[in-house]
């Protein structure tokens, strides 16, 4: 670790906008995948620069961590499989199975199985990855993406692009017990902390879907509008709640900006420009900063949770894809 | 023979891959459009711009200054490290009526982009239909090269060898653009890059900060 002196002096270099946001902050790292760049780029939470770029896997997109911080996990599309990364040096430790085509997964909250979207084969991939081993394919709709798990574990979300669906999935036996319809193509969905909400984001549909995952019953549809952006512009993709589930953020693509959504009231606070088509988002696990991928502008924006600002831009590789913060 | 009628079909089936991309982040609605980027028209101001409207500052192209600019900045001839100084410039000129010549400019360049942009993509739309009509005329000479050439061992005739020739010539003319599909395919999101890029770069010269 650096001791703190030369770090807030590595801040100070960075630059004066920086310097506000990366003070308070502690110091996480931050990994991105670049889909187009076949690269993960390394940004530290406290400078706000990115610290490398390194050439892993082809066309990486989920990215995941085990909740100890020790192993990252990717989803190389291309190579048809999972890869367990070192984050410290990271060095493939192993290529795990996933699967063909696998986009996004949900690791388990105990660090195991990792839950695997086959976009291309209509089916979840249930992954042990002490042991390598495929322990259930489950079928589901057509084009699989979004991945969610309960915080309790029990229950599994999948959505399916084409068929428009959450699948609610018993983790026990790895079979679906309930579908919920929601707007044409849901991309993501995100539980709560508690476990009593979950938020699913249609990206065709412009809307985000609030369920009840005790009912399963559609709670309210969040939907937005931004001046002067035509409607087919706004496409929401990442989702992602403060753990006091106050406040949801929502990634809404090509519109270029992340709706600050009071998650009590369902009305939109605020719009913020980030980077060219948004899609994934990850906080600090303080909440102090949110990063955002830019997949046509080639960079992560920094926003400011408590001020709902962008502070800061950060260039990475090509069409960044995924991000995730450490643990630590 | 063999060969060309397979690598045509191989060229035909390359082509359907390309449409069906899984880059493509929306279902298709317009059959002419074959990039897996998703037809936008336009680019709307909001998407690449969050300051006051520009429109507020009048007509950009009655201020020469602010035209000039903007036609500089648009064009891809000029390099993305240069929007900082040539901006930065204009604003020292421009002195206390920077904010409202700023706006000018981004009108004009939104306006310029936006004009290019159109024309690339009525572009590609007719690049696609080449494509199509290329790919029907392939169909229709494999289908006749099987007529004129009956089994695999049968003797080369002159038709089916001028067939065949054909045939060749026109898979290898549908390879080569498929190709560069991908490639002309990027260049409204390099435009749009471009839009957002100098967007950014004058908002943050604005004195008086909105949206």
């Amino acid at each position: 670790m650096i001791p703190t002196a030369p770090r807030r002096l590595v801040a100070l270099l960075a630059g004066a906008v920086a310097l506000t946001a990366a003070d308070a902050a502690s110091a996480y790292t931050v990994y991105v995948s670049n889909e187009r760049g076949n690269s993960i780029t390394v940004i530290d939470s406290t400078t706000l620069e990115a610290k490398q770029t390194v050439k892993i896997g082809r066309r990486p997109r989920g990215i995941t961590m085990s909740p100890d911080g020790k192993v990252l996990f990717l989803c190389a599309s291309d190579d048809h499989a999972v890869l367990a990364i070192d984050p410290t040096t990271l060095k493939v430790m192993r290529k795990l199975k996933s699967g063909a085509d696998p986009e996004l997964f949900a690791l388990h909250p105990s660090g195991n199985p990792l839950y695997i979207a086959n976009e291309d084969d209509n089916q979840v991939t249930v992954l042990d990855v002490e042991q390598n081993k495929v322990v259930a394919q489950v079928p589901v709709g057509t084009e699989p993406e979004g991945m969610a798990v309960s915080p309790d574990g029990a229950t599994l979300v999948a959505t399916s692009e084409t068929t428009s669906m959450a699948h609610f999935i018993d983790t026990k036996t790895n079979k679906i017990f309930a579908n919920v319809l929601v707007d044409a193509r849901p991309r993501f969905a995100e539980f709560s902390k508690d476990g009593k909400r979950l938020w699913v984001s249609a990206e065709v549909g412009g809307t985000v879907s609030v369920i009840d995952p005790e009912t399963r019953k559609i709670i309210h549809k969040v939907t937005f509008q931004i001046p002067g952006v035509s409607k087919e512009a706004i496409q929401p993709v990442g989702v992602r709640l403060t753990k006091d589930g106050k406040t949801a953020f929502v990634a809404l693509g090509p519109a270029n900006r992340v709706a600050v959504v009071n998650a009590e009231t369902f009305e939109v606070q605020k719009y913020l420009l980030v980077g060219q088509r948004v899609w994934q988002l990850a906080f600090t696990p303080d909440e102090k900063l949110l990063f955002t991928t830019n997949g046509n502008s080639n960079d992560v924006s920094v926003i400011d949770v408590q001020d709902l600002k962008v502070v800061k831009s950060i260039k990475v590789g090509g069409a960044p894809w995924g991000v995730v913060v450490s643990p630590q | 023979m063999i060969r060309s009628l397979a690598a045509a079909s191989a060229a035909l089936a390359a082509a359907g891959l390309l449409m069906a991309s899984p880059l493509a982040a929306q279902p298709k609605s317009d059959p002419d459009w074959p990039c897996p980027q998703r037809k936008t028209p336009e680019i709307d101001l909001a998407q690449v711009w969050s300051g006051p409207d520009p429109a507020s500052a009048g007509k950009w192209t009655d201020d020469q200054d602010a035209a000039g600019l903007a036609v500089k900045l648009a064009s891809r001839r000029t390099p993305a490290k240069e929007f900082g100084p040539l901006l930065d410039g204009f604003v020292k000129e421009a002195g206390a009526e920077a904010d409202k010549g700023l706006l000018r400019v981004m009108a004009g360049v939104y306006e310029i982009i936006n004009d290019q942009r159109s024309r690339l993509i009525h572009g590609i739309e007719r690049y696609a239909r080449g494509q199509q009509r290329l790919a029907d005329r392939i169909r229709e000479e494999g289908d006749a090269l099987s007529k004129a050439q009956t089994s695999i061992t049968a003797p080369e005739t002159a038709e089916s060898r001028k067939l065949d020739e054909q045939l060749n010539w026109d898979t290898r003319i549908f390879d080569e653009r498929a190709k560069s599909l991908i490639y002309v395919c990027e260049t409204p999101v390099l435009l749009e890059q471009r839009a957002f890029d100098i967007g950014q770069q004058i908002q943050a010269r604005l004195k008086a900060k909105g949206g």
